[in-house]
């Protein structure tokens, strides 16, 4: 099979650069493992930088709906971040006042969203909050076992039976003039948070659960939509196993699925993640890039490659392949000739240049796609 | 009596504390443990959680060999819900001496172990993760046991017996008069409170830190602090230990232990000032994976889940420097006595394995010293949650079908276990999906086990052990805690110790998914949920 473009990766960079590549007619294929950072995105781009404007228009191409406020998040354990560029049901609040009165709601039995510290935190900048939970019977199975009340199953169920907690949360309104709910509506089809949005008696937050990230994922199954109707190659739950280089240059990839039906491009992007998603991979003496071996600079010591701090920024984060000014993918020194790198492959150091871990794939994924697109090679 | 005046202070919140407090409640003494940070926190929560048969000594010291025998038919007894009795295996592999062997079954004989020749070829049949190329193997009662569930329950017996615990509460000093001590001085960590408590006898239970306890009370003993580091394997490679037939070395045992198992240890001599902050060293790490897979060789390639270290409680009797030399033995001083100090006495030395007899002999000095004739019952009476025959005939007691929550929730509590009996659905939903811990079980830990944060209660309940190592439990966790307690400024700190404290036992592992774990969850913690 012969591609203008393959990509290695299906996350954020990976879909950013397909699609890019894919609206100027190119024949672009993505290898995807499935599962990717995408299911654990907070829905803050942070800091999009340059790249605002567009990323916003690609991701309203592909029916991703975002909101361009300048603003602060409520975040999950009761801290409030920067936004400029978020998702459309992540809430951005003007400041750190968010209301007189806030209604706090949650299923009962679901551990992946913390009222208790919402609440602390809104009530130390003034507004009064309760927290009330909800139990629907069209739930109670997921009961059955124990580990099913997770945001994603709930998400499924409420694609179904919003309505019902609409109702209930009506009579559960006092004259609070904020409610803030879990982020597990519109799985499916986010005009559901319209239609909840209408139907409430006050303004509505939407705050942010343990992951998986219903957001994310239906943020990753739009793209990933988009990238296939404009006739893009999705390969799902596949794997690269092996690639033929010669002097500089990638001609061709295999894949565990398509066994040994050889996948040919003129251009290979890999953007297959940090260490979690495989991109990079480590061992008592090493880290390496598994797929190509490109050049990765870090420390022969381990003891260098971690902060005892937890929260701290890790050295390990910082590690990853090595490109030249075009993001040119390094080999033994020197550029590879059709092999770029995007994304959270290029390690932490990268993000200086690029804002934080979204910002870094969307900017090089399309820097990468310009550089194609202009024959600029 | 006042209401801060006591018949025994105890000094030490570790399994010997809470073993002897135990015992002086169970003879109607009026009790005080004092313990400087949570239970088990020192070598108690820092060792193999192996239940010694006493093998591992009887070549180089019979007496210990022997007090660890009976003691282990005496926990499979008392503490039946906390150990599991796997058996145990000393291998001899071809850079060995097989002439060794024959000593060593003879030694186990005479101190009273149960040690039989086993073909080599049949003991791979029944252990089959061992080294294939061993020539000789010995069966021994060896087992492990859950330290941190043992001392829980000793603690919560002592109460059950009227014993009062004081955690989180540090002795800054003693009260003294003439050449008698008459109470401790305290400060509370989390009061920020001080106070002062009286007794007739102070015991001084606190392992490797009863040197400094010493010093408070101008008596002198020299310790002995010998470091050994462990790691913990993400899956349980071996149903039954597995030791190197040799003088006792380097991490020469395999313990399986619950869903995971534990290779160690080294053994370091370390100054005393450095007691409070051991760390596992690259070096260390490696040398115990290359001798573990000497053992089994699975674990060249088995996921690592985190490194620990603990400091071994010993007093110095000779100037081996490697520390292995010196008597595992009991130590128990009577300081009126030695130093001419009344009313205060010193339990230490000994191991896990022994600290139900080393309570027996502190408690009989202290009753000798106050004149009460009471017997020792703790070998023969139950621990509460004890008694069962297995977990799943203790979860069939109390619910018809039980669920895979609900085993794991008899497994850990044993008979203890029947309180979550009327739990509706929502209280069996999981915090913990690696360990299978569900909400009511850490409702319950937090109403009756003097739960402060997130560490004290994954010592009582597992969360947080297992193999994600506290990404998703922790917060769900600290969701609960910030409920019971009102509070979620102090939870959401807390929860970050409790992250810091897993990845300390992380870092020194981590490569491969390990770091591919820590790289998820410090991903989540910073960006999704904001910590």
């Amino acid at each position: 099979m012969k591609f203008d473009t393959v990509i290695i990766g299906g996350g954020l960079a990976g879909l950013t650069a397909g699609i890019s590549l894919q609206e100027t007619g190119r024949k672009v294929a993505i290898v995807s493992a499935g599962q990717n950072s995408m299911h654990f995105f907070s829905g803050n781009f942070e800091d999009a930088g340059p790249a605002k404007e567009r990323t916003a228009a690609l991701f309203a191409a592909a029916g991703v709906r975002m909101s361009a406020l300048e603003g602060v998040l409520l975040m999950p354990m009761g801290t409030f971040r920067q936004a400029s560029l978020t998702l459309e049901d992540v809430t951005v609040f003007p400041d750190e006042h968010v209301a007189e009165k806030a209604l706090i709601v949650n299923f009962t039995g679901f551990h992946d969203f913390y009222g208790t510290f919402l609440a602390e935190a809104l009530e130390k900048r003034g507004t009064t909050c309760r927290i009330r939970f909800v139990r629907l019977p069209e739930m109670e199975h997921l009961r059955l076992s124990p580990s099913e009340m997770r945001s994603v199953n709930i998400a499924r169920a409420m694609d179904e039976h919003w309505e019902k907690v609409v109702a209930d949360i009506r009579i559960l309104h006092k004259d609070e003039d904020l409610i803030l709910l879990p982020q597990v509506f519109g799985l499916k089809d986010a005009s559901v948070l319209d239609k909840i949005r209408t139907a409430l008696p006050a303004r509505v937050a939407f705050i942010g659960t343990m992951p998986p990230s219903v957001p994310g994922i239906r943020t990753q199954m739009l793209l990933r939509r988009r990238f296939e109707l404009l006739g893009g190659t999705f390969l799902m739950g596949d794997e690269v196993t092996s690639a033929a280089l010669h002097e500089g240059v990638v001609s061709s990839i295999t894949t565990r699925n398509l066994d040994t039906v050889r996948l040919f491009a003129d251009h290979f992007i890999l953007a297959s993640g940090g260490f979690f998603s495989k991109g990079l991979v480590s061992t008592p003496t090493q880290v390496y890039e598994p797929l190509f071996g490109l050049d990765i600079d870090y420390p022969e010591d381990r003891n260098a490659w971690y902060d005892a701090d937890f929260f701290a920024d890790q050295p390990y984060m910082d590690y990853g392949v090595r490109t030249d000014a075009q993001l040119h993918a390094m080999k033994d020194g020197e550029p590879m000739k059709n092999l770029f790198a995007v994304g959270s492959v290029l390690g932490n150091t990268r993000r200086e240049d690029y804002g934080t871990a979204a910002g870094l794939a969307i900017r090089t994924a399309f820097a990468v796609a310009d550089i194609i697109k202009g024959g600029n090679v | 009596m006042k209401r801060n005046e006591y018949d025994v202070i105890i000094v030490g919140g570790g399994i010997t504390g809470a073993g002897t407090a135990r015992d002086c409640a169970m003879r109607g003494l009026k009790v005080l443990l004092i313990e400087r940070h949570d239970i088990a926190t020192g070598a108690t929560g820092r060792n193999h959680g192996l239940l010694h048969s006493g093998a591992r000594y009887a070549v180089t010291d019979q007496e210990s060999a022997s007090e660890c025998i009976r003691e282990n038919m005496i926990l499979r007894r008392i503490a039946s819900h906390c150990v599991d009795e796997t058996d145990g295996f000393f291998i001899t592999l071809p850079e060995d001496d097989l002439n060794y062997q024959a000593k060593f079954v003879e030694s186990c004989l005479a101190a009273g172990i149960d040690a039989q020749i086993v073909d080599p070829k049949e003991a791979l049949r029944m252990e089959p993760s061992m080294n294939p190329d061993l020539i000789g193997a010995v069966k021994v009662p060896d087992g492990s046991v859950d330290p941190f569930r043992l001392c829980a329950a000793n603690m919560l017996d002592a109460k059950l017996h009227g014993a009062q615990v004081l955690l989180y509460t540090e002795v800054t000093g003693f009260i003294k008069s003439g050449d008698r001590i008459q109470g401790v001085r305290t400060y509370n960590h989390q009061t920020r409170k001080c106070a002062e408590y009286y007794a007739n006898i102070t015991v001084n239970a606190a392992g490797i830190w009863g040197q400094h306890i010493a010093e408070l009370a101008d008596v002198k003993i020299g310790m002995f602090p010998a470091k050994g580091a462990l790691l913990i394997f993400a899956h349980r490679v071996n149903g039954i230990v597995i030791n190197r037939c040799r003088k006792p070395a380097n991490a020469d045992i395999l313990v399986p232990g619950d869903t995971v198992c534990i290779i160690g240890t080294t053994s370091t001599k370390i100054p005393f000032e450095e007691c409070d902050g051991v760390r596992v060293t690259p070096d260390e790490v490696n040398l115990l994976i290359e001798e573990g897979a000497k053992l089994a060789p699975a674990l060249a390639s088995t996921r690592i889940l985190r490194a620990y270290a603990g400091v071994r409680p010993l007093v110095s009797a000779d100037n081996d420097p490697s520390g292995r030399n010196i008597s595992r033995g009991i130590v128990c001083l009577d300081h009126e006595t030695r130093d001419g100090l009344k009313g205060f006495v010193t339990i230490t030395g000994g191991k896990l394995m022994t600290y139900r007899l080393m309570a027996e002999m502190v408690t009989d000095l202290v009753c000798r010293k106050l004149s009460i004739d009471k017997t020792c019952e703790t070998a023969t009476t139950p621990l509460p949650g004890a008694g069962g025959k297995s977990f799943r005939e203790v979860a069939e007691r109390f619910w018809e079908n039980p669920t895979t929550v609900q085993k794991a929730a008899a497994g850990r509590l044993g008979t203890a276990v029947g309180r979550f009996q009327a739990a509706d659905s929502v209280d069996q939903s999981l915090i913990c999906e690696c360990e299978e811990v569900s909400v009511g079980e850490i409702n319950s830990a937090i109403e009756r086990m003097d739960v402060s944060g997130l560490t004290d209660l994954r010592r009582r309940t597992r969360v947080g052990m297992g193999t994600c190592q506290g990404e998703l439990c922790g917060c769900r966790a600290a969701g609960l805690l910030a409920k019971a307690h009102g509070c979620a400024d102090r939870a959401r700190t807390d929860l970050k110790d409790f992250m810091t404290e897993r990845w300390k036992g992380m870092y020194p592992i981590g490569w491969g998914d390990a770091l591919r774990e820590a790289e998820y969850t410090q991903w989540v913690y910073k960006h999704v949920l904001g910590v």
